[in-house]
């Protein structure tokens, strides 16, 4: 699998507030998530990927590119859409995506042909000769979104794509992200949401507090899961049954989630519900979501 | 049944020429021409670069009106009428209001709306974005200055007794004098306002601070430089914009403003010219370092 980006020991501060702690991970091509908490480091990573930002120590490869010595290189490959507001008011969708093509290097021809297309990929083909003082929140982050991808790049980072859209705008966008995908472009997209990673992501590089918590493929993730188990009778009878039968739980409250690593893990908690004479009341296969793997694993 | 067929045309990725950050700078430029003069924005937007603009070239039409119709009646009368020191004089503080109003456009809200963040995600460096945003603003204000002197210029050929071409050649030296004081005005103006707009994100405050910082310098130079105390004659340099009129004056070897501020404190005029070139350089740099900060 092909890496695009590849960071080793990456670390930055800013003063005493470290941002990010030794970061090593290699992110393959697809679409990829990053994910952490408000803070965690994420804007803060995807400047240093783009050069903005040097990092305390540590190296930064995108595409090939040394991001550290080489930024310009970096930028004429990587398209990127910052979190927030970052459209000129009194500008059209048309002329602002244009003009940003050709900040790219795109002759102004191809910046204005380039700019119908992407505004029409993205869904705005009716609006581009607004103005964008007059855009919903919806529509400005998709002006934003075409103006990263734009100049054709081969990556483009995404910070925070879905922030602040309605449920309805929220599924488009990462529809969008998904089909973007789909085309072959390298996506890093960033977010607070687990769920919406996991629902557009093949991969997944999860931060907290700075600190790598897990990089991997997204499916990894659902490859263990877990029975939820209610009983009638004494909890540590069960408990001690499953113990000795070997397999693993976590008692919340009046719930007691056994590990399942086999197709045996019913007929387990069967035997084990026999020979601590309890009843079943409810018993339930979960798949291990994102968020389970990351409340699991990082320090919250 | 049609045999049309709907194709999803998907994303194609650019394959065509893609140039360097020369193409970057032009069109940093030529977005930053268009922002001054409001054009592919609202019409708003267009009303007061364009009525200062129209208003600044009536005037050079004025000056030559009546220098034709003096003229036809006694030579002694156009003597008497605004040259071209006369005519920078009168359109000072049109230029100066052009500035103030336009200026901030140019940097203001690209900070204040934070789409820095996405220019700076292009291949470029904050000195491309800031050279091609100074050129823009250099080939715009110098429309203000130049366009009415070169009208004026080209009119008094015209009206020569001595012909049109007689007069152009005799009178060579008036083009760089002419260039030389726009630059001045310019340098003094720019620098100043780069140190503002690196700061002000509204454009209205940073048009006001211009202002204020302008005539509370030329009044504080004015009040101080009076005073008895050692140095005080250095005060007199704070009066950024009396330094182009006092270059102006003494390369036109006119006296369209009588004794300045920092001519009455004894300096000359080269203190003037390097007072401007430092006011126009420092603000440069001061915003170069600004800027890497914020990027």
């Amino acid at each position: 699998m092909d890496t695009i980006v590849s960071l080793d020991k990456l670390t930055h501060d800013y003063g005493n507030h470290v941002a990010l702690d030794g970061l090593d991970v290699d992110v393959p091509a697809g679409v990829t998530g990053l994910v952490g908490a408000n803070g965690a480091g994420k804007t803060t990573m995807l400047r240093i990927l783009l050069g903005l930002l040097h990092p305390t120590a540590g190296s930064v490869t995108v595409l090939g590119h040394d991001a550290l010595t080489d930024p310009l290189s970096v930028r004429a490959l990587v398209g990127y859409m910052p979190e927030g507001s970052a459209l000129p008011k009194d500008q059209t969708a048309a002329d602002f995506v244009a003009y940003t093509a050709q900040m790219a290097g795109l002759p102004s021809g191809d910046a204005m042909r380039r700019a119908s297309e992407t505004l029409f990929l993205v869904g705005l083909e009716e609006e581009r000769f607004r103005y964008l003082e007059d855009f919903s929140t919806g529509m400005a982050q998709r002006v934003k979104l075409a103006q990263a991808i734009v100049h054709g790049p081969q990556l483009i980072l995404l910070d925070e794509p879905a922030s602040g859209l309605d449920p309805a705008g929220r599924v488009q966008m990462l529809d969008l992200i998904r089909r973007l995908g789909s085309f072959g472009i390298n996506v890093i997209v960033s977010s607070h949401v687990l769920s919406d990673i996991e629902s557009t992501c093949d991969y997944v590089v999860m931060l907290d507090a700075g600190r790598l918590v897990r990089s991997g493929p997204v499916v990894g993730a659902h490859a263990t899961s877990t029975v939820s188990v209610q009983i009638i009778g004494p909890a540590d009878r069960f408990t001690t049954a499953l113990s000795a039968a070997g397999v693993e739980y976590l008692v919340d409250r009046e719930t007691i989630a056994v590990t399942a690593d086999g197709d045996d893990v019913f007929d387990v908690i069967r035997d084990a519900a026999v020979s601590a004479r309890v009843g079943i009341m409810r018993l339930e296969r979960r798949s291990l979501t994102l968020e389970d793997e990351f409340l699991g694993r990082a320090d919250v | 049944m049609s045999d049309a067929v709907i194709y999803d045309r998907g994303y194609r990725s650019y394959d065509g020429p893609v140039g360097g950050r020369w193409t970057t700078r032009r069109a940093i430029v030529a977005d930053g021409i268009r922002r001054i003069l409001g054009l592919r924005r609202k019409t708003r937007r267009k009303l007061l670069p364009w009525a200062l603009l129209s208003l600044a070239m009536l005037m050079a039409g004025i000056v030559v009106g009546l220098h034709f119709a003096a003229g036809s009646i006694s030579a002694a009368i156009t003597e008497g009428l605004p040259q071209y020191a006369e005519l920078f004089d009168l359109f000072s503080r049109l230029a100066l209001l052009f500035i103030a109003v336009t200026g901030p456009e140019l940097i203001g809200p690209d900070r204040s709306q934070g789409v820095l963040s996405v220019y700076f995600s292009r291949p470029m460096t904050v000195g491309d974005y800031l050279g091609a945003k100074l050129a823009a603003f250099v080939s715009v204000t110098s429309l203000i200055y130049l366009v009415p002197q070169i009208a004026l210029h080209l009119g008094l050929a015209s009206l020569s007794a001595d012909g049109f071409l007689a007069y152009l050649g005799g009178n060579l030296d008036i083009l760089w004098k002419i260039v030389a004081v726009s630059l001045a005005f310019i340098a003094v103006h720019g620098g100043l306002l780069a140190v503002i707009t690196s700061y002000v994100d509204r454009t209205g405050f940073a048009a006001a601070a211009f202002l204020g910082t302008i005539i509370a310098g030329r009044n504080l130079a004015e009040a101080i430089a009076e005073a008895s105390f050692p140095g005080a004659r250095w005060f007199s340099l704070l009066a950024l914009d009396v330094h182009p009129r006092y270059v102006r004056d003494w390369l036109f070897d006119s006296d369209v403003g009588g004794v300045y501020v920092p001519e009455a404190a004894g300096f000359g005029p080269w203190v003037s010219v390097a007072v401007i070139a430092i006011v126009g350089t420092g603000g440069a740099v001061w915003m170069l370092q600004r800027y890497r900060r914020l990027a």
